[in-house]
């Protein structure tokens, strides 16, 4: 028997808040970086669930947007984080202190 | 299935001409990067070529301006008032902070024709968050200026605070990016639609209420994030601080503006109050009411933690997060109004609203980064002891500039603050003029910290050396720009906004 699209929306829902909760938690860029993947994917499952409830395929457009975006969201952060280790030799959200009140 | 997929396939009725003033900032954005490959360093000629393309934009803008038909590209496009005025917004931005990034020509190696073809795309992506007229075009503009902006925060790359707020931004971008996204797709699962016309003739027949409302509270995060409304303001501070002086200017200005033309288009088009349906009317109440208390947080919180600052980059990224809850009120005011009139006349003050602070601010920054020097040494409060009359002109256009950001009459911020407010106070509900009346208190309490720059410059004695900076031609060309555009749009308001909210919009056929 095929899922029904409330057991889609449900997984979608749970890996969204894994990732959510990992950015919050987590210390490391890296990890964070991976956790907002997690929840960008979360969205394109929401995505082509309801594009297959629909049968209508604007859904499916999209998530070819938001995966090629995603990608280079990737290659710009990842330089990012490169050029912030370069100088600080970490990799630790926490280092990432000078600015503040 | 696939014979089904097939006959849904439409021809897009493709009309380049909708979209020329796009098109023409990311050919100019393509040329300038592949000639900066081939001949780098020429920073005059990128930036030379970069304003071209800019003005042949704005010329391309004021030639469809009421012209083209309403909406292009199977609706993806719109071509309203609200597209319009926004985008004259970004492309003055863009243009002047070309202009003040010349004082790095002299004192710092910064990669100048990288930074001129990453500027050129951030207006592109601006631009067409203001275009869009569907979800997916919304996404990719607010993308393609939040992946350029990112690189232009660390553009110093050496420097550990451009890249912590580099960083940071990153980071935080795109965890708002992913609600905001979810948030569209929750909304597109409720309506089975992307386009704004169609959604807005979906909310009150809705296949699942209660995903259109949870994903408009995900748009609220998402939007909030980006327009740095309190709490999710939380990044501004660190980010405007830590990012090069001119960079800031524009991040103040230019994606502020570009965030509230889209969550304008998507709450107050999207999601309007359908007569006769209860979804509807829920949804409605819920936005309007959740946007009132983040609008009175922003404001007030914006303004208090302005006060404690001792960093003017600081300060003036405090009170653009106050600014955003001003523009709030405006937003507020279009989405209760009554009539299509009220609500195009509303849109167009909050467009008005953002070019003022545009102006104003752009002003400032200037200034800011005049006095900085090289990488952004001086932008403590102290750097500014007692220089009223060293360096007179300085002093006296950021006075002016202080004075505008506070809204004092006949400068552009006081036009701006009485457009955005009267809405909000025409519409007759009590949370709306509690509203007003703390924006109006808000504005009593950022005397504070406007004046205290105007005093700190005048009357307190200067212990440290204080060395002319060299006003150079560009330079000059912004202060005057800037200073006669705070007056012009303190007087003369009237044309600015007979221009921006002239033309009816895309839905009002539809929606009455």
């Amino acid at each position: 028997m095929e899922p029904s699209l409330g057991s889609y929306l449900a997984l979608s829902g749970i890996l969204f808040t894994i990732g959510a909760v990992g950015v919050i938690y987590k210390r490391n860029a890296i990890g964070m970086f991976m956790c907002i993947e997690l929840m960008l994917n979360a969205v394109n499952l929401t995505f082509v669930a309801f594009s297959r409830y629909y049968g209508d395929v604007t859904g499916q457009l999209f998530v070819f947007m938001v995966m090629s975006v995603a990608a280079a969201e990737a290659a710009v952060g990842l330089g990012i984080i490169i050029a912030f280790f370069r100088n600080r030799v970490s990799v630790d959200v926490d280092d990432a202190s000078i600015l503040k009140n | 299935m696939n014979t089904i997929l097939l006959q849904n396939l439409v021809t897009p009725n493709v009309s380049l001409q909708a979209v020329l003033p796009e098109m023409i900032v990311a050919f100019t954005g393509i040329i300038v990067m592949i000639y900066d490959s081939f001949m780098p360093k020429q920073r005059m000629v990128t930036g030379a070529l970069s304003l071209i393309g800019l003005a042949a934009s704005a010329f391309a803008l004021f030639s469809m301006w009421g012209e083209a038909p309403a909406s292009s590209w199977n609706g993806m496009i719109a071509n309203d008032g609200l597209r319009m005025s926004f985008t004259l917004v970004f492309l003055f931005v863009s243009a002047m902070t070309i202009l003040i990034s010349t004082v790095w020509t002299e004192r710092e190696n910064v990669p100048i024709g990288e930074y001129h073809a990453l500027l050129l795309f951030a207006t592109f992506g601006m631009m067409f968050m203001a275009a869009g007229n569907d979800m997916v075009i919304i996404f990719l503009g607010l993308e393609t200026l939040s992946i350029a902006t990112y690189v232009m925060a660390g553009l110093r790359k050496s420097d550990l605070k451009s890249n912590e707020s580099a960083m940071k931004y990153f980071i935080l971008g795109s965890f708002a990016s992913a609600f905001l996204l979810y948030g569209m797709a929750l909304i597109y699962g409720a309506t089975a639609s992307t386009n704004i016309t169609q959604i807005a003739s979906m909310v009150g027949k809705a296949n699942f209420p209660a995903l259109l409302l949870i994903g408009g509270a995900m748009l609220i995060i998402g939007f909030g994030f980006k327009v740095a409304t309190v709490p999710f303001h939380v990044w501004t501070p660190d980010v405007y601080e830590g990012a090069p002086t001119p960079v800031t200017g524009f991040m103040a200005a230019g994606p502020k503006a570009s965030a509230f033309a889209s969550f304008l288009r998507v709450f107050v088009i999207g999601f309007p109050l359908v007569s006769g349906a209860q979804a509807s009317a829920f949804l409605h109440e819920s936005w309007v009411t959740a946007l009132t208390v983040m609008a009175i947080l922003t404001m007030t919180v914006g303004n208090i933690s302005a006060i404690v600052q001792n960093n003017v980059k600081r300060m003036l990224a405090y009170s653009s997060i106050s600014h955003a809850g001003y523009a709030m009120v405006g937003f507020i005011g279009a989405g209760v109004a009554k009539t299509m009139q009220d609500r195009d006349e509303a849109i167009a003050a909050v467009a008005f609203y953002m070019l003022t602070y545009a102006v104003t601010n752009l002003g400032a920054f200037a200034i800011v980064t005049l006095i900085a020097q090289k990488n952004d040494r001086r932008t403590e409060f102290d750097d500014y002891n007692g220089i009223g009359f060293k360096s007179p002109v300085l002093a006296f256009s950021l006075s002016l500039f202080m004075l505008s950001l506070l809204g004092l009459p006949l400068t552009a911020g006081f036009m701006g603050k009485v457009l955005v407010f009267r809405p909000a106070l025409e519409a007759g509900s009590t949370l709306l003029t509690v509203m007003v009346v703390i924006a109006v208190v808000n504005t009593a309490i950022s005397a504070y910290y406007y004046l205290r720059l105007i005093v700190v410059m005048f009357f307190r004695e200067r212990t440290t050396s204080w060395l002319e900076p060299k006003v150079s031609g560009a330079l000059a060309a912004v202060l005057i720009i800037t200073i006669l555009g705070v007056f012009y749009f303190g007087i003369f308001s009237d044309n600015v906004i007979e221009k921006f909210s002239g033309k009816p919009s895309v839905q009002s056929a539809q929606i009455k």
